[in-house]
This record gives structure tokens, sequence and C-alpha cells, in this order.
């Protein structure tokens, strides 16, 4: 077995009532994604993506061609007790509560009972859903709705997670969180395989990718050998004196190159949970999602003796290259009144704020951290010890956070 | 199991949350005590019983058939249209896995809520005389007739085809065929005759007498009565419409060989209105150890008429052979059979068709199979001219489906009849073992080879 998911001329053609050839959905599609990585789909809206994730599952029957999944066929129970999927949108049960949801799942798997439970707590914190643990998914938001929708997927410790369009109906900072659990994932030994035509989730978390279209790969490769241009330089430095640039410039052109210096843009999805996150902080009230400090239960849930969170434990904090979790914990105040402990240990640690009363209303809590803070964060033993830290360092920064922004900040 | 487990329970949750299931129990739970007050019958306390017993069945039935059908068809095209099933069949489960869930959860569904409406039925029908004014002898008349489950025994049919050839070829030598039935082909003929053969048997002049002899009679216990229910015609109708009569019940072959009596013969004089039915109640120990029992019929010389015992309720013997209660579960167990057959025909409807197209191809199923008797009749009768088009389209249907009406619960109940076990266990054979497995293993076929995905507009 060879590659995770093989594809040889995948063919999916459409008919009319007649049997005439309506829509090639998907043609001669070959793919190969490794073991161990995380692999993207692109392409514009009827591209194909799900239609090929489907025809892998055996949800639908290939016109031609075969597709091997995990060695065998997709529709194999063997084979299907491997894997992970969360289709397009999260189909779910609206009667059942979000542990029910997970609990039937589990049981699909025909996990024990002890396994389930567990599992399913861990799952629950890591996707922050507990405080509405028992609340029928039907009453969910769309990013609820996907984040139960990606537990469920991950209830069986698969070995292969099939996402289509993982991100699509979160916010920013829910986008933030699945990207990073990917990449949490991928480095347990994970193969993931996702279809998107958000680019910018693409690209910051798959290995390798193929860009559909008409139902044919167009492109097809490593990330980086894509993107990279080899035509071109640049150079990053700290703010340098005008005189400095002038001299830059000459010898640029003394090697009759061109040369544009800019001062680099922020990513707005960086200055979005930064803001959003000083914003919670200050305990703005909003109507939308209110950024808290509850950080890293994403994955860093402790569940001795659990295959599927065990190692993301150990997922070491102090660990420099992989940007931080930021995490999203869904609270219902108005219903559920929030876990008092993390009440409790957020009033003490983080006494600068004014007031650490939770907002009415539905609210998504954040606590981002930046991609520049790791050797602070080196220093620093908790999550929640983090939180303090950064808070009060951003503070001296004099970052003001835009009030408004908050109130965007809604769960959709 | 596991799985099929977890779609089963699943299926009820959907059920009981989506709140199909729950209009259902509370209409019942309401209209079954309402009609337990207000059922009246023909005023007497048994009618009054009667009537109960049979709506409250009926209402139950009706209303479970509807529920099943629903919930079992819901079940299925709610998760394909809401597409829950890409998520269910991508875990490791297989498709008819997925099917039997669903059936095994509509089932326990059905037999939960039958337990419950049953119970209640029961227990209505057993507090009404407790709460009513009984006297002691409708109390009598209540224990002999109602709460009963009484085998009804009717002569054998006697064979005549030969009598009636003989006395057909004697007429045709005497040439008197054309004279007495003019204008009729030789086989309608044939049939007056044996219909007259036949009442002739069951037919006494003045000092004659008529024998019927009966096997396998079981009595629940000999110390109770069972009762010899008759009917009187008469060729020439007497002045006072009353018929004499001398009846003797017992073991007839301790008088034919001789033998030692062991069992008493009781002997009965009877005077009794023509063309009405009485019941003559006899000591139970008048049947002999292996079941024999002889009813004996002598028509008297005060009488000035022949007696003819009509063929459809002229003579029966009843005895009691089970309790009510006994009866009550196997009627019950009749409606469960009759759940489970719509619950397969849902499931297979909903493997191809979309909610409402398939709730009324149950629906038009479920009233066909309920007035099977009626269709099939009707349908043999317009078929005259397109036979061949009729015989092997619409036919083979309709015969395929069960016909409830033939084995309607309130059919044994309200006259206190017994619904034995090997009738149950038939209806389940046929029923369930033979149709609904049938109905079922297509139903996985076609959703085996379903495209789960596909969007067919």
């Amino acid at each position: 077995m060879e590659y995770a998911v093989e594809t040889f001329s995948l063919t999916k053609i459409f008919s009319d009532w007649w049997g005439r050839a309506k829509v090639y959905a998907v043609d001669d599609l070959n793919l190969q994604v490794q073991h161990n990585e995380v692999f993207g789909l692109l392409g514009p809206n009827g591209s194909g993506k799900t239609t090929a994730l489907k025809l892998l599952l055996g949800l639908l029957h290939p016109t031609k061609g075969r597709a091997l999944v995990l060695g065998g066929d997709g529709a194999d129970p063997k084979i299907n007790a491997r894997i992970g999927f969360l289709p397009e949108e999260s189909y779910l049960y609206r009667y059942l509560n979000a542990r029910e949801t997970l609990d039937f799942y589990g049981r699909l798997f025909g996990l024990p009972a002890r396994v389930r439970k567990m599992r399913i707590e861990a799952l629950l914190d890591m996707v922050g859903l507990t405080a509405v643990a028992n609340r029928p998914v039907g009453t969910f938001s769309k990013g609820m709705a996907r984040r139960i929708g990606l537990a469920q997927a991950l209830i069986n410790d698969p070995d292969l997670l099939i996402l289509d369009e993982p991100t699509t109906g979160l916010d920013p900072i829910g986008t933030r969180q699945i990207k990073d659990l990917i990449l949490k994932l991928s480095e347990r030994g994970k193969t993931i395989l996702l279809s998107s035509h958000l680019l910018a989730d693409v690209e910051d978390v798959c290995d390798r990718i193929a860009i559909l279209y008409g139902g044919k790969v167009q492109a097809q490769g490593q990330v980086k050998d894509l993107l990279l241009q080899t035509d071109k330089r640049q150079i990053i430095t700290n703010a340098i004196s005008d005189a400095a640039v002038e001299k830059i410039k000459q010898i640029v052109q003394a090697e009759h190159a061109d040369c544009v210096i800019t001062s680099p843009m922020e990513r707005l999805e960086t200055f979005f949970i930064k803001t959003v996150a000083a914003a919670q902080q200050q305990a703005q009230p909003t109507s939308g999602a209110v950024s808290t400090t509850k950080l890293g239960d994403f994955l860093t849930v402790t569940s001795a003796g659990e295959n599927i969170l065990d190692k993301l434990v150990s997922a070491p904090i102090h660990q420099e290259t992989p940007p931080e979790t930021p995490t999203t914990e869904q609270v219902t105040p108005a219903e559920t009144l929030p876990d008092e402990q993390l009440l409790s240990k957020l009033t003490e640690l983080v006494k600068p704020s004014p007031s650490d009363e939770t907002v009415k209303g539905e609210k998504v809590k954040t606590e981002p951290v930046e991609h520049k803070t790791v050797e602070e964060r080196e220093a620093k033993k908790s999550i929640l010890d983090q939180l303090t830290g950064r808070s009060t360092t951003r503070n001296a920064d004099k970052e003001q956070p835009d009030k408004s922004a908050t109130g965007e900040n809604t769960d959709a | 199991m596991h799985s099929i487990w977890a779609v089963a329970t699943n299926t009820v949750k959907q059920a009981l949350r989506m709140k199909i299931a729950t209009v259902f129990i509370i209409l019942l739970l309401i209209l079954l005590p309402v009609m337990g007050v207000t059922a009246t019958g023909d005023g007497t306390i048994k009618g009054r019983l009667q009537t109960f017993v049979s709506y409250g069945l009926s209402l139950t039935n009706l209303l479970l058939c509807l529920l099943t059908i629903i919930v079992s068809i819901y079940s299925l095209t709610s998760d394909l249209q809401q597409k829950q099933i890409y998520t269910v069949i991508t875990k490791p489960i297989r498709r008819f896995q997925l099917l039997l869930g669903k059936l095994v959860g509509v089932i326990l569904l059905d037999a939960a809520l039958l337990t419950l409406f049953a119970a209640t039925i029961y227990a209505i029908t057993i507090y009404i005389p407790r709460f009513s004014h009984v006297t002691e002898e409708q109390q009598n008349q209540l224990n002999n007739e109602f709460f009963t489950a009484r085998v009804g025994l009717t002569p054998a049919q006697v064979d005549v085809s030969k009598e009636v050839l003989n006395t057909y070829k004697e007429l045709e030598k005497g040439g008197q065929i054309s004279e007495l039935f003019p204008g009729l082909s030789r086989q309608e003929i044939i049939g007056r005759l044996t219909t007259l053969k036949k009442l002739e048997k069951r037919a006494a002049a003045v000092g004659q007498d008529l024998l019927w002899e009966f096997h396998n009679v079981r009595p629940l216990d000999p110390n109770e009565s069972l009762f010899v229910k008759f009917k009187y015609d008469v060729s020439v109708t007497p002045p006072d419409s009353q018929v004499f009569s001398q009846w003797l019940v017992g073991d007839y072959r301790q008088v034919k060989y001789g033998t030692k009596f062991e069992t008493r013969i009781y002997s009965f004089e009877r005077k009794d209105a023509v063309r009405t039915s009485y019941e003559i109640r006899v000591p139970a120990d008048a049947v002999a150890q292996d079941g024999y029992l002889a009813v004996g019929f002598l028509n008297v010389p005060l009488n000035d008429t022949v007696v003819i015992f009509p063929f459809e309720d002229g003579l029966e013997v009843l005895y009691k052979a089970d309790t009510f209660t006994a009866n009550f579960i196997r009627a019950a167990l009749l409606i469960l059979c009759r759940l489970i057959f719509l619950a397969c025909l849902g499931i297979l409807s909903a493997t191809f068709l979309s909610f409402p197209v398939a709730i009324l191809l149950c629906l038009v199923f479920f009233l066909t199979a309920s007035f099977s008797g009626f269709v099939v009749e009707s349908f043999d009768f317009l078929s005259g001219n397109l036979s061949s088009v009729y015989s092997y389209t619409l036919k083979p249907v309709v015969r395929f489906l069960p016909q409830f009406d033939k084995f309607n619960p309130a059919k044994f109940l309200v006259p206190g009849r017994l619904l034995s076990w090997s009738q149950v266990a038939r209806v389940a054979g046929l029923m369930v073992c033979i149709r609904a497995s049938v109905l079922l293993l297509v139903g996985v076929l076609i959703f085996s080879y379903k495209e789960i995905a596909k969007i067919i507009v």
C-alpha cells in the first residue's frame, strides 16, 4: 500500500434520463495522496472536488476507473473504520444533542461505552462545545454544527481524514483553529485529504495540492514548488533608515535588476484574531462572538489512555515551528453557566482586565496566539499563563483594539 | 450488531423527538378512555364492551399502521434527503445493516406502543363491568360470551357429489331434466342439486332425527359449560312459530356400541321459535375423554313441519378453549404482524421513492390489504374481458398483499371466539416470514446498489 489514496482514471459522468452524458463531473482523475501528508483538492465551484471525494467513499459509483482508499474500497466497512469524513455541510440529526450525536457515531464504530464516553468528552472539549453539549444540534449555528461535524469525523481516531471544505461557515478564528488542528493531526501521522476553494486555507496547511477544473487536474505538486518564484528575491529587514534603503537600491541597480521597497503588510487574519482577542480581554460587550481566554484545550485535552488525543497532549507547547493554536469555545451564558473553574482561573489570572463578566449571547471565546511570540511562550508553563503574559505585553505595545471589530466576530 | 442497534435506537429517538409518534400517542391516550366512557353498543353491558373493544382495537390498529408507514418511510427518506446518510454510511456499517437497524427501530417502537395501547384497552375492558351495576346474570353472560375464547365447531361438510351425479343420471334417464330445470346447463343443474342434497342432510322430517359428530373438542375446564347454538328453518311455519324438539348431547358411541357409560349424555326437551338463534347450555363433562361429542336432534311428532338447519348458522357447538386474556394477547400479536409487514413495505418504498410518493404508495397498499376481500372479488369480477392483462399485472400484486381484513382481531374478540396460536403462527409465517421478508430483501437489493449521493431531479 504505497499511497493512502490513489485513483486510476477515475471518471464520473452524470447522464440524463436517456442515459446521454450530461456532465463530466470528474474526468480521468489520477491522484496519489501519500501517507502522512496534507493534500488539498482545489478548484472553483463545480470543478468536481466534492464528487471526487464522494467517489472515494463509495457514495457515488464511478463511471470509469477505480479508487483505492487505504489500499481498499472506500465503501468497505473495514476501510471505513479507519476513515473520518466531514461532508461539505455537517449533516446532523437535529433532534440529537451534541453528546448524543457523537455517541451515535461512536456506536457505529462499535466503540465500547467507556472509550466512547472518554472520547466524546475530549472531542467536545476540543471543539469547544462542552457547554452546549446537551442542546439539540438543530439549534446550533452553522459554525457550531461544523465543529460537531469535525468531532464526529475524529471519533474513531482515523488514519485518513477526508474533509470537504472544512472551514465553510466558520469565522476567521474558527478557521484558524481548524487549520491548526489539521496541522496537529498531520504531525501525529494522519493523512488528510481536504477540498476547498479558499486558497488561503489550503496554502497554510497543505503539503501538496491538485487544482481541479472541469473535473480534470490542471496542476499538481508541492505547494512550495508551485508557488516559489525562482526569478525573484525578497529581503525582509527591520525598519532601517532611508539612507540604508538608498544604498540597497544602488546595489540592486548595479545588478541591473528592479527593486521595490515597501513596508510589509500584516495578514488580515492575524490582525483580525489579534484585534478580537484584545477586545475580548477588555470584556467588550458584543452581540456576536466573545473571545475568551480558554486556550489550547482544543488540542491539549488530557485523556489518559486515549489514543486519539494523548499525543496531542504531548505535542509540546515549547515547540518553535508550528504556530500556537488559537482556541475557540462555545458558551451560552444565557442558558448554561460557563465553567466555574475556568472563570475563577480567568479572574485570577487576568487581573488587569476591568471586568470579567461573561457577556450574554452565544459566544466564541478565542485566544489567538501570535506567531512571533514563540520565545516568550516557551518561557510559559501553562496556556493560561501565556495568556496573561501576552495580554500585558500587548497592552504595553499600546495596541488599541478596534472595538467595532468585535461586533463582526459573529460565529456564522 | 452494534451498528444495527445504534441505528435502531436512533430511529426510535427520531420518531419520538420529531413528535411523529408523540402525536399518535397523545391522540390514543385521550381517545381510548373517552371511548371507554362513551361506548354504549346495544345498551347492554356486553354490547358496550364489544363496541369498546372493537372500536378501540380498530382505532389503535389504524393509527399504529399509519404511524408505522410514516416512521419507516420518513426515517430513511429524511436521511437521504437531508444527507445525514453521508456521515452514517461512511462509517463501518453495511447498507443492509442500516436498513435492518431502521426496521428494528420501527418494530421496537411499534411493540412498545402496541403494548401500551393494548394494555390500556385491556384494563378499560376489565374495569368497565366493575364500575357499572352488573347483575350476576349479566356477569355470567359476560363470562360465557365475552370474557372467553370460545371455539365454534360446525358440522363437517358432507360429500354429496356421488349422490348428486346418481340423481342427475336418474333424472336424465327419466327425461325429467328439461322439465324440472328448463334452460339450464348441466353444471348449473348439478350446482342446484348439490345445494338441495346438502340441505336434505340438514333437514329432519317429523319423527326423524339428525346426528352430528364432533371430534377434538377440548374445553379448557370440564366443570364449565359448552353451548349448542342452533337456529331452525321450517318448511311450514307453525301457527305460533314454535318448534318442539328433543336434544341429546354426549358420547353417542356408548349407545351405539352398548359400552359402559363413562360420560353422561344430557337430554333437553325444548320449544323454540323458528328463525331465531338459541344456545343450549350443556355441562362440559358431556365430552368424551378423547374429545368426541355427538349432538342429536329429534323432530318430535308434536310438530307438523320439516325442520331445517340453515348452512350459515344452523348449528354450532361452542366451548371455552382459552381465556380472554390469552386471546387478547394473541389479537395484539396479530396487529404486530401487520405492523411488521407495513414497516418492511415502508422501508422498501423508501429505498427508491421520495417521502410523499412512498407514503402514497404504502397507503394504497395498506387500504387494498385492509379491504382485500372486496378488492380481490371486484377485480376478479371486472376482469372478465381483460383477463390475461389482469392476471399478469394486477392480480399477482393483489394476491401478494396480505389480507388484513381476513384476520381482523376484533372479529375474534367481539364474539369471544378463540384466536388460536396456530392461526397467529400462520399469519406470522405468511405475512412476516414470507411476504415481509421478500419486501425487505428487495429493499436491501435496491439500496445496496443505490448511488447514495446521486441527486435526482
